[in-house]
């Protein structure tokens, strides 16, 4: 029996419009307007979070001072995405890399615009580079290019 | 509750590709479905008779095969109907799916389990439960409808919808 | 839940940014139009088994991100029940018509915007409740516009956000926490289809068999008389006509006299939703919660201004697109009912 015959093939397409809060919403126009990477400060543990959240998930203490961190960071971990799939933000190969932004206390993932493994390793820099028309979306950080 | 104006939203679409699996009766459904025949699946201890045909008769807990597939009528009876009358993104597509469409519940003959489907009718003073219903294949159409097409490939898309029967043709 | 609003990790944010349950166990449930009564029901296992002594459950919703009806389409069966499936709505406006055709359309009507205004006139006493419409009447309800023959705009739900959390706990910890505890006296759960066209459903026969054990386990001969007030689930006006004779409070057909001889008015014998019920508000994930939650509030005498005099027993009722009935009963007394 053929692969069609057995399977239906369908999609789930949805639109969604997300009320992401005050925090996300400072977070993404820093980065839009003034290509600022900020975080927030936890008043008790005093660990700065990136993306900023309102609530520090360790302490439950509100979190309200805002920190910029840098716009360059250190790579702790990395793979490169050779495989398609229909649903990617860009065309393989690219990499992923955990980022530990300067000042920061926790790392984030984003891409990393090198798809050659032999020149990514872990302990580099990269540097942020920033999509040139704002979205409201985290790819507003187009991507981490190694410095 | 109330939403501020210039609320600062983030859009975004969802629109993931699936392959499911249907299983080995539906895809029997679906190959005697381009033959114009409509298939159930009999339960072989309770003898309930269900469309669409399924694996499990769930009352029962027993197992029904292709062999315990029969051929169902292309006629039925009424059950419900409404007419959607309110706009929505359709899932499906992504789109806005075209209202209003007429929306109906029905029985076809030798099934014990009903049938939820589009209706062309769309005035709600037309339907009168209890009368006689036929499904529609697409290549009966007239060729200018949006949903014909000139031969069944055995796809959902081979019945778009149930017709209304008048009340003389029993 | 996750196809509401596109978010499948929506357990990190409600247990961990807004519930602070860092390295506390945490459970996701999501059974659709019954999540609440499912979170509801578990969380009374959780004490009842002895595992826990105290658990918080939390069920929400933000249906403006996504849509109610876009994402409830999602649920259903890719192949045979998507395509021409316009939501919650639609099946439930053929229940509606087939009660109709059954029962008489003009009385059905009636009797159906007869439970907007009562519903939406109690809403006016609770201030959680999301359309505030106080001076609404049966014209008002008769003459908005056909959304879904038989239908009406005010005949069905709000697509509303909200939340819902409930704090669960054993005897002596409960001893702790409040002088006037609701006490679970039993639940109940019934669930038999695998197509929603298996059954013409339009009676709910999921909520008969729940409440026929519910009411058996604790000794309920009239629900009328024993039950003080319930929090029922109608996603649309004619689901309460249809869903409380389901559930026993008269005979199938019967609750159009029920409503005219206001037993389930406020004032009644057995008032039903107080709280304005799902007419009034309906954040999908907490709403079968907020019938639990609302049914404990009777029972211990916080309902304020939509407060019910003297609740020993309520009732909660969720109810799904699933067409699943889960059941809780609550008491006034740690004792057993009789």
């Amino acid at each position: 029996m053929s692969e069609d015959k057995k399977v239906f093939k369908g999609r789930i397409n949805v639109p969604y419009k997300h009320t992401a809060g005050a925090y996300v919403e400072k977070f993404l126009t820093e980065i839009g307007k003034n290509r600022k990477i900020m975080g927030v400060k936890c008043p008790k543990c005093s660990k700065v979070i990136v993306p900023p959240k309102m609530i520090c998930f360790e302490c439950f203490e509100k979190m309200e001072e805002w920190v910029e961190v840098g716009n360059q960071g250190t790579v702790k971990g990395f793979t490169v995405i050779t495989h398609k799939t229909d649903v990617m933000p860009l065309e393989p190969p690219f990499a992923y890399g955990i980022i530990r932004l300067d000042g920061a206390d926790v790392d984030i993932v984003h891409i990393i615009k090198e798809s050659d493994p032999k020149k990514l390793k872990a302990g580099m820099r990269v540097e942020a580079s920033f999509y040139a028309k704002p979205r409201k979306r985290i790819l507003d950080i187009e991507y981490f290019k190694p410095i | 509750m109330v939403r501020q104006k210039g609320e600062f939203q983030i859009r975004w679409r969802t629109d993931l590709p699936y392959k499911w699996a249907i299983g080995k009766l539906a895809v029997k459904y679906f190959e005697e479905l381009k033959k114009r025949k409509i298939m159930g699946s009999k339960c072989p201890k309770c003898g309930k008779m269900y469309m669409p045909p399924r694996g499990v008769c769930a009352d029962c807990f027993v197992e029904m095969t292709v062999n315990d597939m029969a051929e169902l009528s292309r006629r039925g009876i009424l059950e419900g109907f409404t007419v959607v009358n309110y706009p929505f993104v359709d899932p499906n597509t992504g789109a806005m799916r075209p209202f209003p469409y007429g929306y109906i519940i029905c029985k076809l003959d030798g099934a014990d389990t009903y049938l939820m489907h589009f209706c062309d009718e769309t005035d709600h003073n037309k339907f009168k439960i209890g009368q006689r219903v036929e499904v529609v294949f697409c290549d009966e159409l007239p060729k200018d409808h949006e949903s014909y097409r000139p031969e069944l490939k055995g796809d959902i898309y081979d019945i778009p919808f149930i017709k209304l029967l008048k009340d003389q043709e029993k | 839940m996750d196809h509401f609003e596109g978010i499948n990790f929506s357990e990190l944010w409600t247990g961990i940014d807004a519930c602070g349950f860092y390295l506390k166990p945490i459970v996701k449930i999501a059974t659709g139009g019954t999540t609440g009564s499912s979170l509801g029901i578990c969380g009374y296992y959780n004490i009842a088994s002895g595992i826990y002594d105290k658990v918080m459950v939390v069920g929400w919703e933000k249906l403006n991100e996504g849509g109610a009806t876009t994402g409830i389409i999602t649920a259903f069966d890719p192949v045979w029940e998507r395509p021409s499936l316009a939501g919650a709505l639609g099946p439930l406006a053929l229940m509606a018509n087939i009660y109709a055709s059954k029962y008489g359309v003009e009385r059905s009507m009636k009797a159906a915007a007869d439970v907007v205004v009562k519903n939406r006139s109690n809403a006016a006493n609770n201030e959680f409740a999301h359309l505030q419409m106080p001076n609404i009447t049966t014209d008002f309800v008769m003459s908005s516009q056909m959304i879904s023959y038989p239908l009406r705009l005010h005949d069905c739900c709000p697509q509303s956000e909200g939340a819902c959390a409930v704090i669960y706990a054993n005897e002596n910890e409960a001893k702790k926490i409040t002088d006037n505890p609701a006490w679970f006296k039993g639940v109940s759960t019934a669930h038999y289809y695998t197509f929603g066209t298996d059954e013409k459903m339009y009676n709910l026969p999921t909520a008969t068999i729940a409440s026929k054990k519910i009411y058996k386990k604790l000794g309920i001969k009239d629900p009328v008389k024993d039950l003080d007030v319930a929090e029922i689930y109608e996603p649309t006006s004619w689901a309460e006509l249809a869903w409380c004779e389901a559930l026993g409070f008269c005979d199938f057909g019967q609750y159009a006299k029920l409503l005219d001889d206001g037993v389930t008015q406020m004032s009644g014998e057995l008032p039903v939703n107080p709280s304005g019920g799902v007419l009034s508000t309906n954040p999908i994930g907490a709403t079968a919660l907020v019938r639990f939650a609302e049914a404990a509030i009777q029972v211990m005498g916080r309902g304020g201004k939509r407060q019910v005099p003297d609740v020993e027993v309520a009732m909660g009722m969720g109810f799904g697109g699933s067409l699943w009935t889960e059941l809780c009963i609550l008491g006034k007394d740690p004792k057993p009912l009789r």
